[in-house]
């Protein structure tokens, strides 16, 4: 598949995650000391902070989580994305707590509501140029 | 009781140009700008000893790179020159620079300009919506979050689950801007007036929000001159002077406070403002309000005070800020239907209110001015975190 779309940035700061993805698992950022997640990357919020996120740990999240807010794009703003109007994107909290960005796929955009449950689906990416990577979508749990 | 710095800055001189600039960069627009608003304070260009440019930090291809400087240009002997660059608050930092740097007896006469080529740059075939890869520290453009309605549109999907605000309610916003906006001849929509209908005939872009919803695009230069309140009274024009600044930002509530997309970061930035200043919201005379979006006029109407939260549909449905109502927003028609311009768009309205400049929009007897800002896109994971409070006040 040509991947028509725009690429991610993937930075020192954040190869970890995308690693994750990579290998089908979605990662937070968690305190060893409160057990806190966060994402993205954050110093912990409470406890006292080793040097750069000595304390922090990239953690397998559980995949699952809950519509924040979302819209329905009906417009493509970049034409890579006219093939897949309408879209839904959306803030998802995660079980783990932090919000992540992402679409909600494999419904009907007019299905979802704030609050309904969803789970992660990973779509891996081979660009023409540039390195393979994985995104992290989600459609409504499946139980 | 006011703090010392209430009153002791003045706008001088103030100037914009906005519309359709085909084949003139930002920067001559905000050389223009400046340049006409140094004219405007009956000043000459040898009088200008400061200089700040400011810009939006997501902003356009050109302006994110542009070295040259319109104090080069114009030949200001200027003593500084920088710049403020952070979304929808560049007027308010700016001016945070400018009363220190006069403050310090460095420079007495301080130029702050603005240029942007926004309508031009989206008419480029080439343009920067083709950008491939993600700019460092951003996040969602694989995901298809694209434009500011792509995340600024979570605000009013969150507000309408929590209180039930309707696409009629947002659309009365949308009318009453443009209600203004008929007012103004300068304001790109001021031949084409709406009514709800004409909302909803709207395409529907990012639903929950319509075109009509949305701001306006076009190029834009606008400048100001600020100098000590006592300068100012010399000088020709009525004098607009600075009666209260502050600021808010809710990036640290990113995880914790999610009730961050129905409350902008108006508290601190308000008390700041207002205590300086020794006024209380019942003392404002006209709100110029960062209007990106319908559902941010809402989402401040309530921060601020002029309803309780959740209450700010019913609020506009009864035609609140509308000509003829209660408190009058964004008199000029805003950055909905009169002009794109970030946060100068409501601060050169407020000057011109002040100034008793409105002509057939002029709000009578207007003596205290709120300019808001808002913005600063923090696109990990979606959120607009910054907001800017200016009381400006009539006289000086």
């Amino acid at each position: 598949m040509v991947w028509a779309k725009p690429l991610p940035n993937i930075d020192e700061d954040n190869q970890p995650f995308w690693d994750g993805l990579r290998r089908h698992e979605l990662l937070v950022f968690r305190c060893r000391t409160c057990g806190a997640s966060y994402w993205p990357a954050a110093y912990c919020r409470t406890c006292p902070a080793e040097p750069f996120y000595g304390n922090m740990a990239w953690v397998p999240a559980t995949g699952r989580g809950r519509v924040f807010a979302f819209n329905i794009h009906r417009f493509a703003f970049h034409p890579g994305f006219v093939d897949e109007l309408p879209y839904v994107y959306a803030l998802i909290t995660l079980e783990e707590g932090p919000n992540f960005g992402t679409n909600v796929i494999d419904c009907d955009p007019s299905e979802v509501r704030i609050g309904m449950p969803v789970e992660v689906v990973y779509r891996d990416v081979v660009p023409d140029e540039g390195e393979p990577f994985t995104l992290a979508l989600f459609r409504p749990a499946s139980r | 009781m006011g703090h010392a710095f209430s009153g002791k800055y003045a706008i001088a001189g103030m100037a914009f140009l906005a519309g359709r600039f085909p084949g003139r960069t930002a920067r001559a627009l905000e050389v223009e700008a400046v340049r006409l608003a140094i004219e405007d304070a009956g000043l000459r260009r040898e009088d200008i000893d400061g200089a700040i440019n400011t810009r939006i930090e997501s902003g356009a291809a050109e302006s994110r790179g542009w070295t040259d400087s319109y104090a080069r240009i114009l030949g200001l002997p200027a003593k500084f020159y920088f710049t403020v660059q952070r979304g929808g608050i560049m007027t308010h930092l700016a001016i945070v620079a400018a009363t220190q740097l006069l403050e310090l007896g460095i420079a007495k006469y301080v130029a702050v300009g603005y240029g942007a080529t926004d309508w031009s740059d989206s008419h480029q075939k080439d343009g920067r919506r083709r950008r491939s890869v993600e700019r460092s520290g951003l996040w969602g453009r694989p995901h298809g979050d694209l434009a500011a309605a792509s995340h600024h549109s979570f605000f009013a999907s969150r507000h309408m689950h929590e209180f039930g605000t309707t696409s009629e309610q947002l659309g009365m916003v949308a009318v009453s801007h443009r209600r203004w906006a008929c007012r103004n001849p300068r304001a790109q929509m001021h031949d084409r007036p709406i009514e709800l209908a004409d909302y909803h005939r709207s395409p529907m872009l990012v639903e929950p929000y319509r075109m009509l919803d949305m701001c306006l695009v076009n190029d834009s230069g606008a400048a100001f001159v600020i100098t000590t309140a006592e300068r100012a009274r010399a000088l020709r024009r009525p004098p607009v002077s600075v009666l209260g600044l502050g600021f808010g930002e809710a990036m640290r509530d990113l995880w914790w406070e999610k009730r961050n997309y129905t409350n902008l970061a108006v508290d601190t930035a308000r008390e700041s403002a207002f205590g300086q200043a020794g006024l209380s919201l019942n003392d404002v005379d006209v709100a110029e309000l960062y209007d990106c979006f319908t559902m941010e006029v809402i989402l401040q109407l309530e921060d601020y005070g002029w309803c309780r939260k959740g209450e700010g549909g019913p609020f506009v449905a009864a035609g609140s800020i509308a000509p003829g109502g209660t408190i009058p927003v964004n008199t000029g028609g805003g950055l909905l239907s009169g002009y794109y311009m970030a946060d100068w768009t409501p601060f050169v309205e407020g000057v011109t209110q002040l100034r008793g400049e409105g002509a057939e929009r002029q709000v009578a007897g207007a003596e205290v001015a709120l300019v808001s800002g808002h913005g600063g896109e923090i696109l990990r994971p979606g959120m607009c975190s910054t907001h800017g409070t200016l009381l400006l006040g009539k006289g000086a």
